[in-house]
């Protein structure tokens, strides 16, 4: 059975036009690429 | 693929042939991205969009420079409806690949177009404007503003779920049936609309059973191949009852032919009368007509009636040319046997004028007994009226006389002596006018100066 107002919760805001260059700006650009080399960095560091 | 540390060409080593750094890890990263992409692009190709999206996600989580897989999920979210994500997702593309990279057309494609990318705009505003009724329960403003982004900007899943669970509250079953099964179109395995639907199913099946339950009162039950609907209660019916029952139903029947069939009947019956009505004005008019004919040809006809009349009296009467045919006929019998005076006396019956408008024969037969019998008829008179005038039978002679100067105007010797027959016969007024026209007619004469000498006694007398 749905719960209307917790269904409710599920939608979010669209981002608009004027938004999307702050989207743009605080996109989360890590990847898995970024954090291997961390490490790597890390363990030549600690060598 | 390139080295992670210094960008050379990598081998089939574990191991940067040119730097020596350890790719090993670096080589299954990349992999697993591929591995993620070519799933995206799978569940794109079969329009599961929301499965591409999560997928293409998971390979820019692990390789945030792959471009394709970066491109294929701004697609994704354009198909979406997501215009502004999209341009997101291909403005970073174009930032970490500036040359040879698809998205330059992408972009190019909704700029070129600023009307329709603000109208798109504002469809994203006015859905974020429905958001923020439906938190402040005006669910009947939300359904509106949602229904004028879904016109401008029919893609965006997110709008169709939230106008199908504003459906599904008021319960508007059909409505949100027909808005889940749009966004299921777009997106064929998104997990809230599938959601929806399950939950739209359920719902549907309640109703029907709530409605099932109010016409428990019928049972069905199958015989052989036939499926049996009775009611589950059966009332028999009592004898009052069914003579309540015919009551009304002729009650009603009543009432339905005094309001329905009887003011059709009585305008049937209104417009068969009217039209016998003027059915039979014109025949009366028909009739007049032709009675009015008739009564022109029978004055016509009395009209020419007359004018045969009066030829007809032309002919027969006293006057007419029959009888003036018979008149000379009777003349010219008489007038071989020698009879001069009743000759004359018949001949002087004929007007002049039947005599000019006669035929030759006629008038050849009339003018020779006229000029061989008249003068001697003339004579014959005057004979006998002289010698009666001599006998003193002035009455006789008078007549005589008469009839001697009307054949014979010449004759100064009738006139005079009928003159005197009158004066002897004690008619002195026609005596004086005889005397008179003497004078007149014969002056100078002995018959005038004896005239007037007679005229002159009788004066004297008076």
């Amino acid at each position: 059975m749905i719960n209307f107002e917790e269904e409710l919760k599920k939608f979010h805001p669209s981002l608009e036009v004027e938004e999307a260059e702050d989207a743009i700006y605080s996109h989360d650009m890590t990847d898995m690429m970024d954090i291997l080399k961390e490490v790597l960095k890390e363990s030549k560091d600690n060598d | 693929m390139k080295c992670y540390h210094c960008g050379a060409a990598l081998s089939k080593n574990d191991f940067c042939t040119s730097c020596g750094a350890d790719v090993k890890t670096y080589k299954t990263i990349i992999r697993l991205s591929n591995k993620f992409y070519n799933e995206g692009l799978e569940k794109a190709s079969v329009r599961d969009l929301s499965g591409a999206v999560v997928c293409l996600k998971q390979s820019l989580k692990y390789n945030k420079k792959n471009i394709q897989a970066r491109n294929l999920l701004g697609l994704v979210y354009y198909e979406m409806g997501e215009i502004v994500a999209a341009l997101s997702e291909w403005v970073i593309s174009k930032n970490m690949k500036s040359k040879k990279n698809i998205v330059d057309d992408y972009i190019k494609a909704v700029q070129s177009n600023p009307a329709k990318l603000e109208e798109i705009n504002q469809s994203i505003k006015k859905y974020n404007l429905a958001l923020i009724y439906c938190k402040q329960e005006s669910y009947d403003l939300a359904v509106i503003q949602l229904k004028k982004v879904l016109l401008v900007n029919p893609k965006l899943i997110k709008a169709r779920q939230l106008l199908a669970l504003m459906y599904l509250k008021d319960e508007e079953y059909n409505l949100a049936a027909k808005e889940l099964k749009k966004a299921e179109e777009i997106d064929s395995n998104n997990t809230m609309t599938l959601r929806y639907l399950r939950e739209l199913e359920v719902l549907r099946g309640k109703k029907i059973n709530a409605i099932s339950d109010r016409k428990d009162t019928r049972v069905t039950y199958k015989v052989g191949n036939d499926t049996v609907i009775q009611p589950k209660e059966y009332k028999e019916n009592t004898g009052i009852s069914t003579v309540i029952n015919i009551s009304i139903g002729l009650v009603l029947g009543a009432v339905l032919v005094w309001l329905v069939v009887m003011p059709a009947k009585i305008a049937l019956t209104k417009s068969d009368a009217s039209k016998e009505i003027n059915r039979y004005s014109e025949q009366v008019a028909v009739k007049a007509a032709e009675v009015e004919d008739l009564q022109a040809d029978i004055e016509s006809l009395k009209n020419q009636n007359k004018e045969i009349q009066v030829k007809l009296d032309e002919y027969e009467g006293d006057g007419g040319v029959l009888n003036s045919y018979d008149a000379l006929l009777t003349a010219a019998n008489l007038y071989m046997d020698g009879k001069a005076t009743e000759v004359a006396d018949i001949i002087s019956g004929i007007a002049p004028e039947t005599v000019e408008s006669a035929k030759d024969g006629f008038k050849t037969v009339y003018g020779k007994i006229n000029g061989e019998v008249m003068g001697e008829a003339a004579d014959e008179y005057y004979k006998t009226g002289y010698s009666a005038y001599s006998n003193g039978n002035y009455e006789e002679a008078i007549e005589n006389l008469q009839k001697a100067y009307t054949i014979d105007n010449t004759s100064v010797n009738a006139l005079y002596y009928m003159a005197r027959s009158y004066q002897k016969s004690g008619d002195n007024e026609n005596a004086a006018r005889y005397f008179q026209e003497v004078i007149d007619k014969f002056p100078g004469t002995k018959s005038a100066m004896d005239a007037q000498a007679n005229l002159d006694s009788i004066t004297e007398e008076e």
